[in-house]
């Protein structure tokens, strides 16, 4: 929201009245040193920073920065599983050994959760009311129409609601390694090369066992003896929120990993195919004519090539080229849905796009001898963009069902890393017996977050457009299950 | 612009929507990473199969060749043959083969969401803001979010075990049908055969169906809402049209508009998920062929399927845009609208 007064501009409005914009500052800063190491962590793990620095001149200063940011990263943070550890055992007599404050693992498992939400909450809802500050003390104009779109989803409970299963589900990713109650290194991607200690019953005493071979003894395969079902021990003492798979890794832990991986495949292919959308639709409805047809005749063009097939086709011919393997598949997978996933968002806002641009106040920018570039950067985009970001909303429901389609025929994500849609196949056989929690949950959390994708798109199209009420046409590009 | 003149509009502009699908699927199968003839061949073939198959399939030519073989081919109506799936075979042969068992579940998944949607739509917004209405509401959003592979899955499973989870058996209720398998359509004169053959459709039609359910009652029921509170409904209302000829005439009728759309869409979702779908229930139609032959390096048959979905598509959005300009007289009016 640029509104600068001519006199003076924000920076000027804050030195003059400095105390809540300091206040807020503060806030932030205790907030971000709390998980500075993870943040750390997350740069260093991100890049070969090694390769980096060798191929930039002057290698002792870089390996010297490489030390100090490895050093960073070590940082305790509040939310890893370091501080709040819940794996452990139970020696008869003496309770839980190696858990957070000799907690049952549960318990400790559940306030390291809660904690990490509870962060992540204020963390939000702090970041907001930065907004809210600088409205109150900075902004120049006392009233703008995004005041007017908050005031409507602050009674949108329908909206809301989906915000915060969104956000939740965010969450789950951005905190993905600290909220499962192991890792995935350990248990699900190497498990024979990390071992955990346990409490032996018959030799009565702690001794040390490979997590592949304590993991083959809590398969889920039906059978009462042979179940390892949610909120419940295995025979090592380890908690499983969600059960496990038929391969006895843990389902909370596989399903957190794979949220990771749906969120940055959704986000990527969103937000490629927006761009490519606007863009395309910026230029349509200001130059019109011959540009617009060619661009409906692609977009329909693309559209009849059925979405789910061309999918499966690509992620088939592509698999043994170098895109593959980037992100174990993920980005390929994203530059697919994109590819074929923009006519959809196009559509959505071409319609507005065009309608702007048939208003007076283009004609004037154009008469006045703005730029075409500026005439759409500042008049146009603002009115489109909403209407883009329902329709992302929408669509990002629609990536995680079809992510999760392809990865349930065995395409798509490669194969060790977690993916929801491989769960639900993994526990095809199981469903009518006591293991039924293997496929129905990963369901039942696709059918909540997709609910709440679409909720949001509700929310976010009402706040902009009251008077819609939900029109016909709109509802048309909706996620539908179909995995297409 | 007349209505007329906008369909030949919409009909001359297909052209090209079908020219440019088909070049890219060509483009895909040919010019992409993988070599149709070593995918066909397996990597324990040998070479002197593996030059006959290129030989068969032109890939020695020049690229334009090929292509221009590739595009005639295919509009010419020769699909070309299968190669690892059922080699020898024609392409159209086997289309013909599996395509039935697909079009059957189409029907039946489009029917029952139609049926069942609609009228629950339109109830929820003659009865807006009740209880009943929330359900329904609730109920249709929550059902739409369902990933069809999930929903078929749960039931697959739930209606193997009826007898053990219900008390219930699905297996033999009314006549005995298998759950997971392909439905037979021969002999459909016979009522117990016609019978058996719905009834052993029904869970996946209803798979199938169930996004395009949920859709079809939310619109069915926000359309209701709109013509309801219009101006020719009041007036109907205070000239005094009794109230079942008022829904029937006024309402449901310009209802029925936007709806065209989400019934013709379901027809697309019904092309792609039908992959999955089919792949749940093992019914082998287009969708299971499809996959099938993708995931066997089958590309000529591959490309030859994918022709196929690329013309229904067109197709229904021709009859699509034929039904707007028969119902909607307001279709070419707003000028532009391509």
């Amino acid at each position: 929201m640029a509104v600068t007064r001519e006199d003076r501009t924000l920076g000027e409005r804050v030195r003059a009245n400095p105390r809540p914009a300091l206040f807020w500052l503060a806030g932030v800063v205790v907030l971000f040193a709390l998980e500075f190491g993870a943040f750390m962590n997350a740069i260093m793990s991100t890049l070969p920073w090694a390769a980096v620095g060798g191929a930039l001149p002057g290698t002792s200063i870089w390996a010297g920065l490489a030390g100090v940011g490895d050093t960073l990263a070590s940082l305790p943070t509040l939310l890893s599983r370091d501080l709040v550890p819940n794996q452990g055992y139970y020696v008869p007599g003496e309770g839980w050994e190696q858990t957070f404050l000799g907690l049952e693992p549960a318990v400790a498992w559940g306030l390291r959760v809660t904690l990490i939400y509870v962060y992540a909450f204020v963390f939000f809802g702090w970041l907001a009311n930065g907004y809210f500050v600088f409205r109150r003390h900075y902004r120049y104009a006392a009233w703008t129409p995004y005041d007017d779109m908050l005031d409507h989803l602050r009674d949108h409970r329908w909206g809301q609601f989906g915000f915060v299963i969104v956000f939740g589900f965010v969450v789950m990713a951005v905190f993905a390694p600290a909220l499962g109650p192991t890792t995935v290194a350990q248990n699900i991607a190497d498990p024979y090369s990390h071992e955990i200690q346990y409490y032996d019953q018959e030799a009565q005493e702690v001794s040390t066992a490979l997590v592949g071979d304590a993991n083959r003894a809590a398969t889920s395969k039906g059978s009462a003896d042979r179940n390892v079902g949610p909120l419940s021990y295995d025979s090592y003492d380890r908690y499983h929120p969600f059960g496990t798979l038929p391969s006895g890794k843990d389902l909370f832990t596989f399903m957190m990993a794979g949220a990771r991986v749906s969120l940055f495949i959704g986000l990527l292919y969103i937000s490629l195919a927006s761009g490519v959308a606007i863009l395309l639709a910026l230029l349509t409805a200001y130059y019109k004519g011959l540009l617009d047809l060619v661009v409906v005749v692609t977009g329909d063009s693309v559209q009849a090539l059925p979405q789910l097939l061309v999918l499966i086709l690509l992620s088939f011919v592509l698999s043994d080229t170098w895109l593959a393997d980037i992100y174990n598949g993920g980005l390929l997978l994203a530059l697919i849905f994109a590819v074929t996933g923009w006519p959809y968002l196009w559509r959505a806002v071409r319609g507005p796009a065009l309608q702007i641009s048939e208003e007076e106040w283009i004609d004037a920018a154009k008469s006045f001898g703005q730029t075409p570039w500026t005439t759409m950067q500042k008049h146009m985009l603002p009115y489109v963009v909403g209407y883009l970001l329902i329709y992302a909303s929408l669509s990002l429901g629609g990536a995680i069902i079809g992510v999760a389609g392809l990865s349930f025929l065995g395409l798509g994500v490669n194969p060790p890393t977690p993916e929801w849609g491989r769960a639900v196949s993994a526990g095809q056989p199981y469903v009518a017996t006591a293991s039924w929690h293997i496929s129905l949950l990963p369901g039942i959390m696709v059918v909540l977050i997709v609910t709440a994708f679409n909720a949001l798109g509700d929310g976010i199209r009402d706040a902009i457009d009251p008077q819609s009420e939900g029109g016909s046409g709109s509802e048309v590009a909706t996620a539908g299950g179909s995995g297409a | 612009m007349t209505r007329w003149r906008y369909f030949g509009r919409r009909l001359v502009l297909s052209i090209p929507i079908l020219i440019f699908g088909t070049t890219a699927t060509f483009w895909i199968l040919r010019m992409g990473p993988i070599d149709p003839a070593a995918a066909i061949i397996g990597p324990d073939g040998d070479q002197q199969a593996y030059q006959r198959i290129r030989d068969q399939l032109g890939l020695d030519e020049p690229l334009w060749q090929q292509y221009i073989d590739f595009m005639t081919g295919l509009f010419t109506g020769n699909l070309g043959q299968s190669w690892v799936l059922n080699p020898g075979t024609d392409a159209g042969v086997m289309i013909a083969q599996y395509a039935p068992r697909t079009i059957w579940l189409g029907f039946w998944s489009v029917l029952i969401a139609l049926f069942i949607g609609i009228p629950l739509g339109f109830y929820a917004g003659l009865n807006s803001n009740s209880w009943s209405d929330y359900v329904a509401s609730f109920g249709g959003i929550v059902w739409r979010a369902m990933p069809n592979f999930w929903l078929a899955v749960i039931l697959v499973s739930l209606l193997s075990q009826s007898q053990q989870l219900f008390g219930f058996n699905w297996q033999g209720w009314l006549v005995q049908t298998d759950i997971v398998t392909p439905p037979s359509l021969s002999n459909l004169q016979n009522p117990t055969n016609l019978l058996a053959a719905i009834k052993a459709t029904l869970p996946a039609a209803v798979v199938l169906g169930s996004s395009s359910m949920g859709n079809e009652m939310r619109i069915g029921r926000t359309a209701v809402l709109e013509t309801i509170n219009s101006n020719y409904v009041e007036a109907a209302k205070a000239k005094g049209v009794p109230g079942r000829t008022l829904v029937w005439k006024h309402v449901f009728r310009n209802a029925l508009v936007p709806l065209v759309p989400i019934i013709t869409g379901e027809a697309f979702l019904l092309i792609g998920g039908s992959v999955l779908v089919e792949t749940v229930f093992a019914i082998n139609g287009l969708g299971y062929l499809f996959f099938q032959a993708t995931i066997n390096g089958d590309l000529p048959l591959v490309g030859s399927l994918m022709f196929i979905f690329i013309l229904l598509v067109v197709g229904l959005n021709i009859v699509q845009d034929l039904l707007y300009t028969l119902i909607d007289p307001r279709v070419g009016y707003e000028g532009g609208g391509a």
